[in-house]
């Protein structure tokens, strides 16, 4: 479904993401983690069109979408949260996902109904008509990924969407990604929240100084030694075991 | 139910308006009920731009300009009707907002206001130098001719042309709240990026709403020259006008249809009334009303940051509590 081919992305001197190819095939659940500054923002806005490359390709369902506009590639069915969450601060909740919805909606009596539809399904319906920057961040993390499940996406590109949750909050998120993967969705997420990665992806990428340096299963990830001395440390292992 | 009772503001707003002209045949009031809904809707136009679109310009007398030199000098060299000129005016505003709107995907916040400053006295330049063509900083009189077919009307009838475009304007603002492409223009203004995200193309429809607000801010020019009777470039292109139609809108409400005809109806019949009340009185005091406009302002921003509807709803909320 997606593919990168080398890709490389610079900052001035700074290479943010150095010749990282991976796959993703639908109904995939991909992990990336890695420390902060690893690059893997910077690899989420290659792939959703918010960076050109400068090197390498971007496939989407075996099209070529390097460095098209995010809006084109998002109505592809590739759409991205933002790990900084982006509310349209001003207008209510449901006006948010209603947005979204209206991508693959004309009418806005259709966008409205699917709109609540995925309120609903988010756990936001009681908050329907609250201004979206009232929320709590727990909240906002929410209506991040509500307003990005109202396109209808295909792969669905989560960036630290756990982060700064309180365990209540977390079980829900942890629950909500679950039960969209098992609804066919495929989804790319990105997280430091070791458990909930362990609990949720099939694979897991490890990024570090922008390069791939380990792939493999949650269990593979989590003993291998290279992983353990850039980013778990041995207290992740001591605490696994 | 808030909705509603917004809209019945707008409804008794516009009633008035159109019952004001056929209980006072007092040329003076006509004359300000002519200006109020002018400046209403000059400010409706700009509000698509700046309110809805947060593209906030200071330099929409450009466009203003480019209607009301189109008119004067369709008829005048070319001895047509101001009609064709307002479209003449249109088609040029489409463009000059279509470079505008470019210049909002480069520029943001400050730096765009200031370069639709510069755009604005790029047009004064053009419009005061070109002797040959627009009689330069001297002006256009505008020959009066009774007719609807060109633009020469009474006091009477021009209230109602005034009214017409004023509710024209509230209705593309009206469906700027209530259609797909109001609410996707909302994403943008709130979060371009998250907009991408979503799907929208948002600097092509941030474009299309600067262009909107240029073609309807250029309607208003024409009319406006026609009212008037005269075009002078320093008075048409000035940052002055650019001020007003924002200060109406900011006044009134950002980004709410009603907003900039509650600015305009405060803010035009005080000045009026101030003007009135102080012209010939001392000469001395013939700029107070801009003291009194400055006054308004600061009273407002740090009052009702949120304009005059977003007094009203404050007010009907306290009203509900209680």
């Amino acid at each position: 479904m997606l593919a990168l081919e080398h890709v490389t992305k610079r900052f001035g001197g700074l290479t943010a993401v150095r010749d990282v190819s991976l796959t993703v095939e639908a109904g995939d659940l991909l992990g990336i983690i890695g420390p902060n500054g690893a690059g893997k923002t910077t690899l989420f806005n290659v792939i959703a069109g918010y960076y050109r490359p400068e090197e390498g390709r971007v496939r989407f369902d075996g099209q070529d979408v390097t460095g098209r506009p995010a809006h084109a590639i998002s109505r592809l069915g590739l759409t991205r949260t933002f790990q900084i969450v982006k509310p349209f601060g001003n207008l209510s909740v449901l006006d948010n996902v209603m947005i979204g919805a209206l991508t693959r909606l004309p009418g806005t009596r259709e966008a409205r109904a699917e709109a609540e539809r995925v309120i609903g399904v988010c756990g936001l319906a009681s908050h329907a008509a609250a201004r979206a920057r009232a929320l709590p961040l727990g909240l906002r993390k929410r209506l991040e990924v509500a307003r990005a499940l109202a396109t209808r996406p295909r792969l669905l590109l989560l960036d630290e969407v756990m982060a700064g949750l309180n365990p209540t909050e977390l079980g829900g998120m942890i629950d909500l990604v679950r039960r969209l993967h098992a609804d066919g969705l495929t989804l790319i997420v990105i997280e430091h929240v070791m458990a909930a990665m362990m609990s949720l992806a099939r694979r897991i990428v490890m990024l570090h100084h922008g390069e791939r340096l380990a792939e493999g299963t949650p269990r593979e990830i989590v003993s291998d030694r290279r992983v353990i001395d850039a980013y778990l440390g041995e207290e992740f292992v001591l605490a696994d075991a | 139910m808030g909705v509603l009772r917004e809209r019945a503001g707008a409804v008794a707003f516009f009633a008035a308006a159109a019952a004001a002209p056929l209980l006072v045949r007092d040329n003076f009031f006509l004359d300000s009920l002519v200006l109020i809904l002018m400046w209403g809707a000059l400010s409706a136009a700009w509000n698509v731009a700046g309110g809805y679109a947060g593209q906030v310009s200071i330099g929409h007398a450009s466009f203003f300009g480019i209607g009301a030199y189109a008119a004067a000098l369709v008829s005048t060299r070319f001895d047509q009707s101001p009609w064709i000129g307002m479209l003449a005016g249109v088609v040029v505003s489409i463009a000059a907002g279509a470079v505008i709107g470019y210049l909002s995907n480069r520029l943001k916040g400050p730096y765009f206001a200031l370069a639709t400053i510069a755009f604005s006295q790029v047009l004064l330049i053009l419009a005061s130098r070109w002797r040959g063509f627009t009689s330069g900083s001297e002006g256009i009189p505008v020959p009066y001719r009774p007719g609807l077919w060109t633009l020469g009307l009474g006091h009477f009838a021009w209230a109602y042309v005034a009214l017409a475009v004023a509710v024209l304007f509230y209705l593309v603002e009206v469906w700027l709240e209530r259609s797909r492409f109001g609410y996707q223009l909302a994403g943008v203004r709130e979060d371009e990026d998250a907009a991408e995200a979503l799907g929208i193309a948002s600097r092509r429809l941030k474009v299309v709403a600067v262009t909107l607000s240029a073609a309807l801010t250029s309607v208003c020019g024409t009319l406006w020259a026609q009212y008037i009777g005269f075009v002078d470039p320093f008075y048409v292109f000035s940052v002055d006008l650019s001020i007003r139609f924002a200060l109406n809108a900011i006044i009134g409400g950002l980004g709410s249809a009603l907003g900039p005809f509650l600015g305009s109806l405060l803010i035009t019949s005080l000045e009026t009334a101030l003007r009135a009340q102080f012209s010939g009185v001392k000469t001395g005091f013939t700029g107070i009303y801009l003291i009194i406009y400055g006054v308004v302002l600061i009273l407002v921003v740090r009052f009702v940051p949120e304009g005059l509807t977003g007094l009203a709803a404050r007010l009907r909320a306290r009203a509900a509590r209680a």
